[in-house]
């Protein structure tokens, strides 16, 4: 064996820490593998945290030298994943490899192949929204005519979430007409907010085979649970144990908010959370973390809404400071923090620091729920469908009369630790007043 | 109501005119005797005599010229070319006398002329012209185009009654192939555009002949709702009602029997590029006439002006765009 | 067949029909119009008359002469070098000027320029620059007098230049095929702009009359009292449904062509032959003969010019917002109305 003059230079790559609290990431999968070169800040692994999934970028130029941890595998945060050798050229053997390192790699029986032990998701692929029916333009390479463009400035639409009907996926004045009809947020176009609930549809079993005539029960092989629905879990568990949770529910009459969110293109989870930003400057008690025995009554409303990333779970990203935005600029930011979700283009920050959370899983149908506390506030609001119902109306004679209005049901689960079934009461009283005369 | 050809309706017009103002007499080649080359005026001679149902020598400029000189001392001539194609040899008088007069010296020449227009029955290079835009890139003049025999009756009235000089297009193709109820008596329509037909999803602009294509090739395209505006007047052009339209539908095709270059669909592109911008969502599209002199033999006529399968699948592409 | 009519010479009489008051007038219109164009041949020359000027140095008998002959309901279509016609008729020298000068108040209102006017209200209709057009809408308005039995005629002059235009034929063979009582003076002035007349025509215009089935007449241009008397009698063939009737009044463009034209194409000796018959020096004698103070005559109208020139330096411009009004008329019916008609034969009625 040849020995080499050059110095190798190894750099090690390590399990980063993704937020304040994580203590740990897994592996999800490696992007580049032994043998192959990786440039400085090139994407080396996707992992997953707690918080946050994402890639992690190299260190270092150079040459993936050794992998240590397997995909699917959990390690702490500072764990060494893998080593780089840094002194050779792409496509040139490392020094210290060469006459001897290529057989080596051979006799490891590296390939380029990913091998991944449980199916995850790439950053950046296909979210469930994406509808395959048409082909469409790239984002970039859109362009939309005089009067739809007016049609969006006129409404605040987003054009690149409307779908094109026209000549080779362009979209038309009845395309973005269309969109509008249907609330900004046609069914197929906005996937549901939705924070870890019963709600979920689990995926479906197949039937067991039909028992033997023994008459002895052949249970069918069991498989682990995937990764997120053990995070899912822990989480709900955690809170569950941790908070003495309560649910408290209230019907609002929904009228102005319908006729409000059509005439400026929204959906009306952005005027429910003004109103509930509204009502928590009027009751802060809600507005407020409870770690053990410290509880911290906030001022600004740091608000989490709750989005449904598919098959891998949910992810409460937070609005900072929304007290200063108005419904319009609230639903702007849902949006956004939606989009970079399901992108996971995420950051910690957007996904710490919440003071109060809202779900909103009514596409469905569902009426109410019994949301479960995001630790470590004191409450959530759970908006769920709005249905229209005959409800009795009293005019200013005192005269009742049968009204056909659309009506949701706010449910607030609310930790008994840190407040009272009135206060509760009357924070969703304040909030179905603001709601109400929106 | 009687149910009139075109060609009826014009006939009645000018009966109702020179029956009620005997300043109105009716002056062209073979229009007395003879009745006129399409009979328009047949029988007119024996009601009026020949001082009013004026048998012309044979000569436009000549024509024109007299018409004017006799407006201005008071007589509302109505003057017919035999073909619309013969004005060329008119064009001096009509455009530099009669059209300017009114402005230079404020002596408004009070004549109507009655050119017979248009292809489809092998007239040939000098019988199937459309030459309104001529006319209306001359100002002065007014253009009017009916495309239906209750329109042709009532834009001849208004021509007639118009103080200023008044060019009214009769396309020979519908003289006897459009045909409907018509009020009698007397009554005069405004030179304004009318909708043919209503509808949502595109907007297609014609007149005269080109209506009746128009409504023809998008009667049913898919199911779509498809408005036909009939401008009835090219001067003045009712741009109130060309912009209403593409404002409501946002996709435009024009129609043009003439030539394409500079044809009066032209104009009307123009306005609604100018003025309806932001109401668009597809390019405004024209279908015309080639830009060579109309040709003789059936199938190299057929060929160029437009017919219903090429307007109907103009149509369709800018529906689907 | 032509005739001719002689003119007569400077001390003789031409005509029974005109009266001393009437011989006084002719002279008043013909200073007139000389002055006018003088003073109008300055202000273009101190740059206050855009455009072309043109004018009827040595016609001025033509226009004056036919003019006067054309009583208050007949029409005219007059062109220009027939300022005369204007004069007759009543227009003012202010208005003239104005109207040379694209003033707010000119005839046209700045629309048209020079010569090219016709106030309607005393029946004149403005002519066009492509000529002669005019002689299809005389033919046209003697067209509507015949068909609504009317005792009136009307007229029209053109130049041996335009005697080659389709126009031309048009017109006389109009009137002649409906014998209208129009009059057509065909002013041989032996030159349309550098063209000679042998380069025009092969066969003198007023021989062709024949051919459209009325008579053609040669005429003395230059002798006013001649171009009186003829017109006067073809009006009174037209009243009595004669028909049309052309005269040529022979006479010689003077000045160039306009303004800017220097004429260096006509021997010197052709326009010097011409300077001895002058049209304004040949009445003038007549009428010093007859006892007339002319010189009073000349200071009176040198000073109606003053008068009209002053007047007419006043006019504003035109306000360029009305560039686009006019264009098309929705008010009541305009029509042309009756001018001033000078001559003693209308006195009293007599048409």
């Amino acid at each position: 064996m040849s020995s080499s003059n050059t110095e190798t230079t190894t750099v090690e790559v390590v399990m980063p820490q993704m937020g304040v609290s994580v203590s740990e990431g897994t592996i999800v999968e490696w992007r580049k593998q032994v043998g192959d070169w990786v440039e400085y800040e090139e994407p080396i692994v996707d992992i997953s945290t707690d918080k946050i999934d994402t890639e992690v970028p190299s260190p270092a130029a150079g040459r993936v030298a050794e992998i240590l941890v397997e995909p699917g595998t959990t390690v702490d945060v500072g764990t060494v994943l893998a080593r780089l050798a840094t002194d050779a050229r792409p496509g040139q053997a490392h020094a210290s490899e060469q006459n001897g390192a290529a057989e080596a790699a051979a006799a490891k029986g590296e390939t380029p192949a990913a091998s991944t032990a449980t199916p995850s998701p790439e950053p950046g692929t296909a979210t469930p929204d994406d509808a395959p029916s048409r082909e469409r333009p790239a984002a970039g390479a859109r362009r939309y005519s005089p009067v739809v463009q007016r049609i969006a400035a006129e409404h605040g639409v987003d054009l690149e979430r409307v779908e094109g009907t026209g000549r080779g996926g362009r979209v038309r004045k009845q395309d973005v007409l269309a969109y509008l009809e249907n609330g900004g947020a046609a069914a197929a176009e906005e996937p549901p907010l939705h924070i870890e609930s019963p709600y979920r549809p689990d995926p479906v079993e197949p039937k067991p085979a039909p028992a033997a005539a023994t008459g002895v029960y052949q249970a069918p092989a069991a498989a682990p649970l995937s990764r997120m629905r053990r995070i899912v879990g822990e989480h709900m568990k955690r809170s569950l144990d941790t908070a003495a949770t309560c649910t408290t529910w209230i019907e609002a009459d929904m009228s102005r908010v319908e006729r409000a969110r059509r005439d400026a293109g929204l959906t009306a989870l952005p005027y429910v959370a003004r109103a509930t930003i509204d009502a928590l400057r009027e009751y802060p008690a809600l507005n407020a973390w409870l770690q053990g025995e410290e509880h911290t009554v906030h001022d600004d409303v740091n608000l989490g809404i709750a989005v449904s990333l598919g098959d891998d779970g949910l992810i409460v990203p937070v609005i900072r400071a929304a007290q200063d935005l108005s419904a319009e600029g609230l639903s702007k930011r849902i949006k956004e923090l939606a989009r970079a979700a399901r992108s996971r283009t995420l950051s910690p920050d957007d996904v710490q620091d919440g003071t109060f959370t809202i779900t909103n899983p009514g596409q469905y149908g569902s009426i109410m729920a019994t949301p479960v506390i995001n630790q470590p506030q004191v409450a959530i609001l759970d908006l769920e469908a709005v249905v229209k119902r005959p409800v009795v109306v009293t005019d200013e004679d005192g005269n009742d009369s049968i009204a056909i209005r659309p009506m949701t049901v706010l449910g607030l689960s609310w930790d008994h630790r840190a407040l009272d079934g009135a206060l509760a009461a009357q924070f969703l009283a304040a909030v179905k007043r603001r709601i109400e005369s929106v | 109501m009687a149910t009139m050809t075109y060609l009826q309706a014009i006939s009645d017009a000018m009966r109702e005119e020179m029956r009620a103002d005997e300043r109105v007499l009716v002056m062209g080649e073979d229009i007395g005797v003879f009745g006129g080359a399409f009979k328009v005026t047949d029988g007119f001679i024996d009601e009026f005599g020949p001082d009013r149902v004026m048998d012309t020598p044979l000569a436009e400029s000549g024509i024109i010229g007299t018409a004017i000189g006799a407006a201005v001392v008071g007589m509302r001539p109505i003057a017919e070319m035999q073909f619309a194609d013969f004005i060329s040899c008119g064009f001096d008088q009509l455009v530099n006398v009669a059209g300017k007069m009114y402005y230079r010296q404020g002596l408004p020449v009070n004549i109507t002329v009655r050119l017979p227009s248009g292809g489809g029955f092998s007239g040939g290079p000098f019988h199937s012209q459309n030459p309104e835009a001529w006319f209306m890139h001359s100002p002065g003049l007014k253009v009017v185009a009916p495309s239906t025999a209750t329109d042709a009756k009532g834009l001849l009235i208004s021509a007639v009654r118009d103080h200023n000089p008044v060019i009214y297009l009769e396309h020979k193709h519908l003289y006897r192939r459009v045909k409907e109820e018509v009020e009698p008596g007397t009554y005069a329509t405004p030179f304004t555009a009318r909708i043919a037909r209503e509808g949502t999803d595109l907007t297609v602009i014609a007149y005269g002949a080109m209506v009746h294509t128009a409504l023809e090739a998008t009667e049913d395209i898919d199911g779509a709702s498809v408005e036909v505006v009939d401008l009835r007047s090219l001067v003045p052009l009712d741009e109130e009602a060309i912009l209403a339209s593409v404002r409501k539908t946002s996709k435009v095709l024009i129609l043009d029997e003439a030539n394409q270059t500079c044809a009066a669909g032209a104009q009307v592109a123009a306005v609604i590029a100018d003025k309806a911008f932001e109401d668009l969502d597809g390019p405004v599209r024209r279908v015309a006439t080639p830009d060579v002199p109309i040709p003789f033999s059936p199938p190299l006529e057929q060929a160029l002006l437009p017919s219903v399968d090429r307007v109907k699948e103009a149509a369709r592409e800018l529906l689907e765009y | 067949m032509a005739t001719k009519t002689a003119g007569a010479d400077p001390a003789g009489v031409v005509t029974e029909h005109l009266t001393l008051e009437d011989r006084v007038a002719l002279l008043r219109y013909m200073l007139l119009m000389r002055g006018i164009e003088e003073r109008a041949m300055n202000l273009y020359r101190q740059g206050k008359v855009p455009g072309s000027f043109y004018d009827g140095f040595g016609q001025e008998a033509v226009s004056v002469g036919s003019t006067f002959a054309m009583s208050a309901q007949d029409r005219l279509c007059i062109l220009h070098r027939d300022l005369g016609g204007h004069l007759v008729r009543g227009v003012t020298p202010a208005r003239i000027l104005a109207q040379y000068m694209g003033r707010a108040d000119g005839i046209t209102n700045g629309r048209d320029g020079n010569v090219h006017f016709g106030d309607h209200r005393l029946g004149c209709v403005g002519m066009v620059s492509m000529l002669p057009d005019m002689m299809l809408v005389a033919t046209g308005m003697a067209m509507a007098f015949k068909l609504r039995h009317e005792k009136r005629c009307a007229i029209t002059w053109f130049g041996d230049g335009s005697t080659s235009r389709g126009d031309f034929h048009e017109a006389m063979n109009w009137a002649g095929v409906q014998r209208l009582p129009v009059i057509f003076v065909l002013e041989n002035n032996q030159y349309a702009y550098s063209t000679p007349t042998t380069s025009q025509f092969a066969v003198d215009p007023v021989e062709r009359a024949a051919t459209y089935g009325f008579p053609g007449e040669t005429v003395d241009g230059n002798d006013v009292e001649a171009m009186f008397e003829a017109t006067r009698r073809a009006r009174e063939r037209a009243l009595a449904g004669d028909g049309p009737t052309l005269l040529e009044a022979v006479t010689m463009r003077m000045h160039g062509h306009a303004a800017h034209d220097d004429m260096k194409y006509v021997p010197k000796e052709q326009v010097e032959e011409w300077r001895k018959k002058d049209p304004i020096d040949r009445q003038e004698t007549r009428l010093r003969e007859a006892g007339v103070d002319t010189l009073a005559i000349r200071e009176e109208i040198a000073a109606a010019i003053e008068e009209g020139t002053r007047e007419a330096l006043a006019n504003p411009m035109p306000d360029p917002a009305t560039a686009t009004d006019r264009l098309f008329h929705d008010g009541d019916e305009i029509l042309l109305g009756d001018g001033n008609a000078p001559w003693s034969g209308f006195a009293g009625g007599a048409r």
